[in-house]
């Protein structure tokens, strides 16, 4: 029995592609102005991808900000719990995993998991775009960077500063007089990484970290994000291969739990 | 008296003059009102109360209009001196937004909002002739003053514990202060037999509340919190005589002692605490009943809560009369001002057990810092109980709704 999960965000839409208890395909395309068709689209693409005739889909779960949007689907379940449940399928080389760290496009979350891997308290950003990966993509524009080039400059960065605005717009004015002052790029780059890990180590730190940290979602493709959270929280982090699609499969194993 | 105030640094009153202003608060109240009624189920005359509400500045009052803040002052010394009272405090966005042009935008939206409509001509606040604010929270205490330009204001101070043996006699005092403050302006004196009869009148309303959450609490859906609000908020917020309340909330009581004995539900069963939660804003109310959750009871100072507890008149003399409206509105009060939080906690952990609810949600607003600071003991209290518990911490505007749904369906997938 195929199964699927799709996720479908604000800045990519994802999907899952399940069949008895192993991942038959993936693919994270960019979400287009309509949720709706881009759920359609990424699921369609993934079937013909993977080789899967889309009416073998026998049950299809919808997840992520336009969960609801999508004109398909047998089940409809929160980023947050399909979340906690990728990250419980998916073996871990690090032991009981405690706190997912999920940096999307347009939010972050932390969810704490109990002994059992249910959710237990998680935390969200509030209403700002600051501290989600939106806010790298912005800034990495804005030095005229492409997005790979200035998450590896933000590794090879050497001199420490500070930047003081975590706000979307704000950070764009400082950004630009940081470079008026000719302040080397990579510098600005870690700077921003490292804003950004201040922003979520509190939402963090709030929710608790017992056992293995795990970090998913886009943002987790972000070495030099990694790299920036291991060093506020001063403990290691673990990395799935796939972070980004992680929603997706929790979706997935959602549904396959329902059809059983 | 000694009058509170002087006018020596006295200011002009501003005003402002957005009429995009106004016809968006009525906006949002219209909103507001067309989403209630998609409710599947309510009492036939809900009208009547949401009437109240949506025509509250073009209501003529024909007595003396007396506003007042939050759950601690006695409505009923007012009634009984021949005045209307109205409490003002804002729950609109929009007037929120109005308030922050005099007031700075990092003060609480509940304190902006009853500012804002101030600043508004033809506003209910503006049409009322006296002004009485409690010493609640430091926005409140300093708002006196500035609001003491455009209305006589009297400010009621409130002790900083609930210890009754400590502080009744001064509770005491600032009732009579209050009933000499109204006296100068009123110029109406306090009788006995006035303000007994106001007195078993409000006795009468908080009966019919208790009633009504009573049979809710059974079944919610029967009456949603959200109408329960709009019943409870127009007899306080709107003007209308507590005779006609009364009158009509026994309507919607009959018709729920009526309903048909509820089906089993599976939905969740929540109790409610945290801040107030003032019409047109019911964003929070509106997702929990939308994602799927029933509320059983709160206890929130604008919802049942603010008729739990009765007037204990034990005998008729002036003095135990003032001194049973102190014990009712000051002690008996669960606002975080008080230095200990312990009568809420046990409030909703009495909630939570006697009706066998499934959680708590709490409503904390953004920039209040008395109830934020008590999310932490409240929060650690549930936990240790392994009562499920949430904080949903947001403010009145609109725009993280998306969010909070995502965060309230979470939380509703975990019970």
């Amino acid at each position: 029995m195929i199964i699927a999960g799709v996720d479908v965000g604000s800045t990519t839409s994802k999907t899952v592609l399940f069949e008895d208890g192993k991942v038959i395909g993936e693919l994270v395309i960019p979400s287009g102005s309509l949720p709706g068709e881009s759920a359609r689209e990424v699921l369609d693409r993934c079937c013909s991808e993977s080789g899967v005739k889309s009416s073998d889909v026998e049950g299809i779960a919808t997840t992520g900000y336009g969960r609801r949007l999508a004109d398909f689907g047998d089940m409809v379940i929160t980023e947050i719990k399909a979340c906690a449940l990728g990250v419980g399928f998916t073996d871990s080389p690090v032991g009981h995993i405690g706190t997912i760290i999920d940096v999307g496009g347009q939010d972050t979350k932390v969810i704490g998991l109990k002994e059992n891997g249910e959710v237990g308290e998680f935390s969200m950003n509030e209403k700002c775009a600051a501290g989600t990966g939106r806010f790298l993509e912005m800034l990495a524009r804005k030095l005229g960077l492409s997005y790979e080039d200035f998450v590896e400059s933000a590794l090879h960065s050497e001199t420490m500063i500070q930047m003081n605005s975590t706000c979307a717009v704000f950070a764009e004015s400082e950004v630009i007089s940081l470079l008026a002052r000719r302040v080397d790029k990579a510098d600005i780059s870690a700077a921003i990484h490292n804003a950004i890990a201040e922003k979520i180590c509190p939402m963090i730190r709030r929710v608790g970290q017992e056992g293995a940290l795990c970090f998913v979602g886009g943002g987790a493709r972000n070495r030099a994000l990694v790299k920036a959270l291991e060093e506020n929280l001063n403990r290691e982090i673990y990395v799935p291969d796939k972070p980004q699609t992680m929603v997706a499969l929790g979706a997935a194993i959602a549904i396959s739990g329902k059809m059983k | 008296m000694q009058k509170q105030f002087d006018n020596l640094y006295g200011i002009t009153p501003k005003s402002t003059d957005n009429p995009k202003a106004k016809q968006k608060q009525l906006f949002i109240e219209q909103e507001q009102a067309r989403i209630l009624s998609e409710l599947p189920t309510r009492p036939s005359n809900i009208s009547f109360f949401e009437e109240i509400l949506l025509k509250r500045d073009t209501a003529k009052a024909d007595k003396p209009l007396v506003g007042y803040f939050c759950n601690m002052v006695p409505a009923e010394i007012i009634h009984a001196m021949g005045a209307v009272p109205v409490r003002l405090d804002g729950g609109n966005n929009i007037a929120a937004i109005t308030g922050e042009e005099i007031l700075s935008g990092e003060i609480c939206p509940v304190a902006k909002a009853s500012f804002g409509i101030f600043l508004q001509e033809d506003s209910l606040a503006s049409s009322c002739d006296l002004l009485i604010i409690p010493t609640s929270c430091d926005a409140k205490r300093k708002m006196g003053e500035v609001l003491n330009d455009f209305k006589p204001t009297f400010m009621l101070n409130l002790p900083p514990e609930q210890n009754h043996r400590m502080y009744i006699k001064q509770v005491y005092a600032e009732m009579k202060r209050l009933v000499e403050f109204l006296r100068q302006n009123l110029k109406v004196k306090l009788s006995k037999s006035a303000l007994k009869k106001a007195i078993d009148l409000g006795r009468a309303k908080s009966s019919l509340v208790r009633r009504l959450q009573e049979l809710r609490s059974q079944d919610p859906r029967a009456l949603s919190i959200r109408d329960l609000f709009l019943i409870v908020q127009a007899s306080a917020f709107g003007i209308v005589s507590p005779e006609r309340w009364i009158e009509e909330t026994t309507k919607v009581l009959d018709e729920l002692k009526n309903a048909e004995p509820p089906k089993k539900s599976l939905r969740p069963r929540l109790v409610l605490t945290g801040a107030p939660i003032i019409w047109p804003n019911f964003k929070v109310l509106n997702l929990l009943e939308e994602c799927g959750a029933d509320i059983v009871a709160d206890t929130v100072c604008t919802g049942a809560q603010s008729h739990f507890d009765p007037v204990v008149v034990e005998e008729k003399s002036m003095q135990s009369l003032l001194r049973a409206l102190a014990g009712r509105y000051v002690f008996a009060s669960i606002c975080p001002c008080f230095i200990s939080q312990n009568t809420r906690i046990n409030r909703i952990l009495e909630l939570y057990e006697s009706l066998s609810a499934g959680g708590v949600v709490n409503y904390s607003l953004r920039l209040c810092q008395l109830f934020d600071v008590e999310n932490y003991r409240i929060g650690q209290v549930m936990r240790e109980r392994n009562i499920p518990f949430f904080n949903v911490r947001t403010d009145y505007s609109l725009e993280d709704t998306e969010q909070l749904r995502v965060r309230i369906e979470a939380f509703l997938e975990t019970l």
